[in-house]
């Protein structure tokens, strides 16, 4: 309690402490610190009880708590059924305030959530910028939280510097700022539940260096960091009064302050924190008017003995001055946490916050203690205590630290509920446990509290006696036996957010996946059974459950039958949904947009216009945009910024993808709309102008692949068609393939094929030329680059593909082995990663050509080995005469017209021709002719 | 006594501190222990400050202090215990102390074997007593763990799982019914545990599988497993104590540099790294890379140098000394060893220079005179 405010001077720092009620314990320090040796341990020693008595006399009571724990929990209970404060200053960043009227809608543990994807005046690499405080049942703050939000004309401000400045002081240059404290990797889901935020807590108590911490887990002979504080503040402290309470708070508090680190960065932030949030609590009182003797100011105990300047009701206001926030847009939202999660994100030991959590019940069973809970409203009852005249502050310091701490150990009928307990979870997890080790651990605990010096077991005692006598050499389940302990001490405690403390966004999910019948806040994985054709009511449940599926980690929903692609429609679908567990990633959606439609738009949006956006990635915002949202309207726009994005690239690395989606996508338009929208249009004709422009530089340029280059004449001859509909130009394409000289085998296969595909080099000409190659021993060795590059003209150039056969046919036959063997993995691989497109081509080709059966094949001469033989008449020597000529020849005015025109001689004469076949034919056989006139007569 | 004997045990050794232990302890001490349990924790992890003690007790195992807890509290139970880990991870040592500790014998020992017996466990014959006086107690010869029995005190049993199956299962009804009959007698014939008396047996994880502990057996032991330790400030401290214990054995007066000590530990620890990573046996030294190994290169090179070399331990001996006990298959450690002289000690001694040079010129000799 503190001191009469009237007593209280502006000078009442720790200077005159000797007069003070610590005077006695102060001297009791010094005398020791002097038989130590003068030095610093006498300023320790010294200032830890100035920094005690300095807290004590502020004005404005001020309350030390630690992080989870129960003492704390249960020491503030009871002071604000004591004192009843009617302001509540609480160290949580200030800008979370409104989240916490959304407390009372949830299951604990919850954790508040500060986000920023969009980021303003902060690193670009930093973003999504998340800060998560979680919040436990069994902690101080929940009590301060509870008690001000059920208890009419209490007011809770929340003073600590908000999550912009969280992020504002960290350090710039250091590349893992803004992931600090979150680098635990998360073994399970439960202790995944934060994602990558970074935590902030009230109360963080725990020695500033490593050295201090090793030194005392050393001498106080435990194993970590929570279990020397169960074990020397937490289990004495847990019935201590209050005064009693509130000094060896400010006592730890200072000792960790005094002995860390100087200059460290996080001392400075710190510092700053302990300004910024009294500098706020005088703004406070100094507007609202509240008496200080009403306040409470709920902090970690670190700060209650903080040494700014700033300090206390009379501190200066010296130079510190709060900056204002930057421009980043920060949302917010409750998330569910879990034990295993707040262990994971603050580096506790695993099971210490379960084990916290049961510690603070059996103080509330024990002490009968009734603690604040948020019920869903306010309590009835109005107009609070008065609250009693406070007690001068006496000295319970030398007390505590003199007497040896009351057990508080398990007493024997708890003890032998767990030991049955643990015995019965491990035959269950597949352990051959039996009475008898029941037994067992019962004795060993008992014995391990002994070698420990304790009176009774403590939980942790337990712990390693069920491991000691139940584990052997190998575990046979999914647990072992101290992860069975943890679960029987209470176990992992997974919170809840309620219905009502959703964002809108998840409230809507929720609400439009009801068809499904589902009690999705479960955490269980739930397998959802859709038939659409014979309940079209579930059709916008599936399309809901697509969109998530490309918005959250794949874990959350996942198809397990149906599927969503361009041109095919499910009839039924089934899928494993896993929403409950998941759902911090669908309030993360919430911070996005209202619904899910609009978190999706705006990401499709935002990618087609991120800096390094291509026309690829845009092409797939479009098929994203027609398979999720199918509004034209929006579909359009992202199209319309592919076509920019094509026309501004100058790489064509990206073509072989743009070519593909552009075909899936013309296929659709062709397939469901009358005719195709304007940006397709558009896309075709840009990129027909835009590939023909580059192919020339594609071919000779090393840096483009081959199948880049294939990809580009895909395009232009698959294209070219509807191109050349719309505007364009056949000789753009012929004079590029005409400007292209490349030097690269591959590339030069290809260009033969582009000719071939053109007209420009007739097929015989490009048979000619591979057989060469492959006569010419000096070539040999680069034949399989050539071949390489006629397989990737399959897919400009699918008529080839007999010639692509047929060359590979005469390579497997003639290349040697040295020169066909290395290059054989390369074909596979090839063909492997372009299997959609080519193998099909090949592969009907490939049936065609060679026989189907072994009989078959004894007899099969190759098609290109017939044609060697002497070909029929050569090709525009067809034989002269027949109806035509004839005709031709009785009237020739017309064709002499026709030659003037052309500007050539007129006066051609139809050759002497032999009697035409068919003009014997018919007349040997009349009847078929006069028939036919017959016919046409009538 | 310790100097007439090459390797005392530790109630021998540590007889003094056992002695003083004994005059200032007077907490309970369960059955016939000569020391209580906090004491026995205390022989093992040495002693603090604020204990109190009148001299300083110094650590003689490293590791965590659970460990120790959950051993000696199970001796104190009803069951047995089995200290199970990687070869060199200091069981034996820490099974002896314990025995030195509560019973001061640590000698009770039956080394598992594949060719242990029954008779080793139980009890055997003087074939010419029997034949000259027939079948008595006095022609019986009493095994280490029946002794144990008799006296109420510790029985070892080293690499338990090295023997065979029935031969283990021979100690199941020695662990719940805690007698012994001797069916060849008519009268006398059954042997009674006395208070005190447990067992406490050590088990290769390497050599799982081998010979598998049979239900019944594991039940009646607690399991205690030690980890192979991979804090380099205890391993420096455990590596620093072995070797000072050995200098002072062969009374060669050595200095090793903390540098060379560094160096040392630095290598083990990329090598284990390196095995870690290691995707198949081939990839990875056959050694467990051990503490003990540790100081086994460590005393092979003090030995060399003060034998064959200037009396100064150089890091060249540490390096020829790690490469001839590390390299046992050829080619394949060899060949790790290589891999690992070229790719982290040679940058290494780049960087950090002093002894690092020193101890990849030696290497890399070893390894051209192995190769």
């Amino acid at each position: 309690m503190t001191g009469p405010a009237t007593e209280v001077t502006p000078q009442a720092t720790g200077l005159d402490v000797g007069a003070g009620p610590f005077g006695g314990l102060r001297e009791q320090l010094l005398g020791a610190a002097e038989r130590f040796g003068s030095g610093p341990l006498t300023d320790i020693l010294g200032g830890l009880v100035e920094d005690v008595d300095r807290a004590l006399r502020e004005p404005l009571e001020i309350f030390p708590v630690c992080h989870h724990s129960p003492s704390s929990a249960t020491a503030m209970a009871r002071r604000l059924r004591d004192k009843r404060p009617k302001v509540v200053y609480l160290e949580l960043c200030e800008d979370m305030r409104p989240l916490l009227d959304e407390l009372h809608n949830c299951t604990l543990p919850v954790a508040l959530q500060s986000f920023a994807t969009d980021i303003d005046g902060f690193p670009a690499d930093w973003a999504p910028l998340s800060v998560v405080a979680p919040i436990t049942e069994a902690s101080a703050e929940y009590q301060a939280i509870s008690y001000a939000l059920t208890t009419p004309g209490v007011e809770l401000v929340l003073v600590d510097r908000s999550t912009d400045h969280v992020f504002q002081w960290e350090p710039r240059d250091d590349d893992t700022a803004g992931k600090a404290e979150d680098e635990t990797a998360a073994e399970d889901e439960e202790s995944a539940l934060h994602g990558g935020a970074v935590g902030v807590e009230i109360g963080d108590l725990r020695p500033r260096f490593a050295e201090l911490e090793e030194h005392l887990l050393h001498h106080g002979k435990v194993r970590h960091w929570s279990e020397w504080w169960d074990q020397y503040v937490e289990q004495p402290l847990v019935d201590a009064d209050h005064d009693t309470y509130r000094q060896v708070l400010v006592l730890i508090g200072s000792l960790f302050r005094r002995l860390r680190p100087d200059g460290s960065a996080r001392t400075a932030v710190d510092e700053n924190r302990e300004r910024y949030m009294w500098t706020r609590m005088r703004e406070h009182l100094l507007s609202s008017g509240a008496d200080p003797a009403d306040c409470l100011y709920v902090c970690g105990a670190f700060h209650a003995a903080s040494r700014v300047e700033e300090f206390g009701l009379h501190g200066t206001a010296g130079s510190f001055e709060i900056t204002p926030r930057s421009a980043t847009s920060w949302q917010y939202g409750l998330i569910p946490s879990s034990h295993s999660a707040i262990e994971a994100q603050f580096g506790l030991a695993p099971g210490s916050v379960s084990i916290a959590a049961a510690t603070y019940s059996k103080a509330l069973r024990r002490t009968g203690l009734k603690p604040f809970r948020l019920g869903g409203k306010a309590a009835a009852k109005a107009p609070a205590k008065a609250a009693k005249p406070p007690a001068p502050v006496t000295d319970r310091l030398s007390g505590f630290l003199t007497a040896a701490p009351a057990p508080d150990g398990l007493d024997d009928q708890e003890l032998l509920g767990w030991c049955v307990d643990i015995v019965r979870l491990a035959r269950k997890n597949g352990y051959a446990s039996s009475t008898a080790d029941a037994i067992a651990v019962y004795e060993t605990s008992i014995l391990l509290a002994g070698i420990r010096g304790r009176k009774r077991p403590t939980p942790y005692d337990f712990q390693d006696a069920a491991v000691t006598c139940i584990e052997k050499d190998a575990v046979p389940g999914r647990r072992d036996v101290a992860r069975l302990c943890e679960i029987l001490l209470g176990g992992d405690r997974v919170g809840e957010v309620g219905y009502d403390a959703l964002p809108p966004l998840a409230r809507n999910v929720l609400d439009r996946l009801a068809p499904l019948g589902l009690d999705l806040e479960k955490r269980a994985v739930q397998r959802a059974l859709l038939d659409l054709d014979a309940d079209p009511r579930l059709r916008p449940c599936s399309d809901l459950l697509w969109i998530l599926r490309r918005l959250v980690p794949h874990d959350v929903v996942q198809p397990i039958m149906g599927s969503r692609r361009l041109g095919e429609r499910s009839i039924q679908e089934s899928w494993d949904l896993a929403i409950g567990r998941n759902m911090r990633s669908i309030v993360e959606l919430g911070y996005e947009g209202v619904t899910i439609e609009q978190v999706l738009e705006q990401r499709l949006r935002k990618a087609v216009h991120a800096p390094r956006a291509t026309a690829a990635d845009a092409l797939a915002a479009v098929e994203d945009s027609i398979l999720y949202l199918g509004g034209r309207r929006f579909t359009d726009e992202l199209g319309a910024r592919a076509v920019e994005l094509l026309a501004a690239e100058r790489t064509v690395d990206g073509a072989p993808e743009v070519l593909r989606r552009v075909r899936r996508l013309l296929t659709h338009y062709q397939a469901t709309q009358p005719e195709l929208p304007e940006w397709c249009q558009a896309f075709v004709t840009a990129g027909y102008a835009h590939y023909c422009t580059l192919l020339p530089t594609a071919f000779t340029d090393d840096d483009t692949g081959v199948r880049q280059v294939a990809a580009m004449l895909g395009f232009l001859f698959g294209m070219e068609s509807l191109a050349l509909s719309l505007g364009c130009d056949h000789t753009q394409l012929e004079l590029a393939v005409q400007q292209s000289h490349p030097e690269s085998p591959a590339k030069v296969a290809l260009l033969w094929a582009a000719q071939t595909q053109l007209g420009l080099l007739p097929l015989e000409e490009l048979r000619r030329r591979c057989d060469e190659l492959l006569d010419n021993p000096l070539v040999v060795p680069s034949f399989p680059l050539y071949l390489s590059g006629f397989v990737q003209a399959l897919e400009p150039a699918p008529a080839l593909a007999s010639l692509v056969v047929e060359i590979l046919s005469k390579a497997f036959a003639r290349l040697p082995d040295t020169v066909l063997l290395p290059w054989l993995p390369k074909l596979i691989t090839t063909l492997k990663d372009h299997a959609e497109e080519m193998v099909p081509v090949l592969i009907r080709e490939a049936g065609r050509t060679f026989p189907a059966t072994l009989v078959g094949l004894d007899s099969w001469t190759p098609p290109w080995s017939a044609q060697a033989a002497p070909a029929g008449p050569p090709s525009g020597s067809v034989p002269d005469g027949g109806p035509a000529a004839e005709l031709l020849a009785a009237h020739p005015a017309a064709c002499d017209a026709l030659a003037g025109l052309l500007g050539l001689p007129p006066g051609w004469t139809a050759t002497s021709a032999p009697a035409p076949m068919s003009t014997a034919l018919l007349t040997e056989h009349p009847t078929t002719a006069h028939a036919v006139s017959g016919l046409l007569l009538n | 006594m310790t100097d007439d004997i090459l390797r005392a045990p530790a109630e021998v050794k540590y007889a003094d501190e056992l002695d003083y232990l004994e005059s200032i302890d007077d907490a309970p001490k369960p059955f016939s222990w000569r020391l209580s349990p906090k004491m026995v924790c205390t022989f093992i992890l040495g002693s603090e400050r604020s204990d109190g003690l009148d001299r300083e007790i110094p650590q003689k195992w490293f590791g965590d202090r659970t460990f120790v807890e959950r051993s000696i509290v199970t001796l104190a139970s009803d069951r047995g215990l089995l200290l199970i880990g990687d070869p060199g991870t200091g069981k034996s040592w820490l099974a002896e102390l314990l025995s030195a500790a509560i019973s001061r014998n640590s000698t009770l020992v039956v080394q598992g074997t594949a060719g242990t017996t029954e008779d080793h466990i139980k009890y055997s014959w003087n074939v010419s007593m029997v034949i000259a006086k027939g079948q008595s107690r006095e022609s019986m010869i009493p095994s280490p763990i029946m002794t144990a029995m008799e006296r109420g005190v510790i029985g070892r049993f080293e690499e338990l799982t090295r023997s065979t199956s029935d031969v283990q299962d021979a100690l199941i009804s020695i662990l719940s019914e805690k007698y012994v009959s001797i069916p060849e007698l008519d009268t006398d014939n059954t042997v009674f545990a006395q208070p005190g008396f447990s067992i406490i047996a050590t088990a290769n994880s390497r050599d799982r599988g081998v010979n598998d502990l049979s239900s019944a057996l594991k039940r009646r032991f607690n399991f205690v497993r030690i980890p192979m330790v991979t804090s380099k400030k205890a391993e420096s401290e455990i590596v620093r104590f072995r070797t000072t214990e050995l200098l002072r054995r062969h009374r060669i007066e050595l200095e090793v540099a903390p540098s060379l000590l560094e160096v040392l530990l630095q290598s083990f620890a990329d090598l284990r790294a390196a095995a870690a990573s290691a995707r198949s046996d081939d990839e990875k030294l056959e050694s467990a890379l051990s503490t003990a190994e540790q100081i086994g290169v460590l005393e092979d090179a003090i030995l060399h140098s003060q034998f064959f070399g200037e009396r100064e331990l150089r890091a060249e001996t540490i390096a020829s000394s790690l490469v001839g006990s590390l390299a046992r298959r050829t080619p394949e450690d060899l060949a790790i060893l290589n891999k690992f002289w070229h790719g982290v000690v040679e940058p290494r001694s780049k960087k950090e220079e002093g002894a690092w040079q020193g101890f990849l010129a030696g290497g890399r000799e070893a390894l051209a005179k192995l190769s």
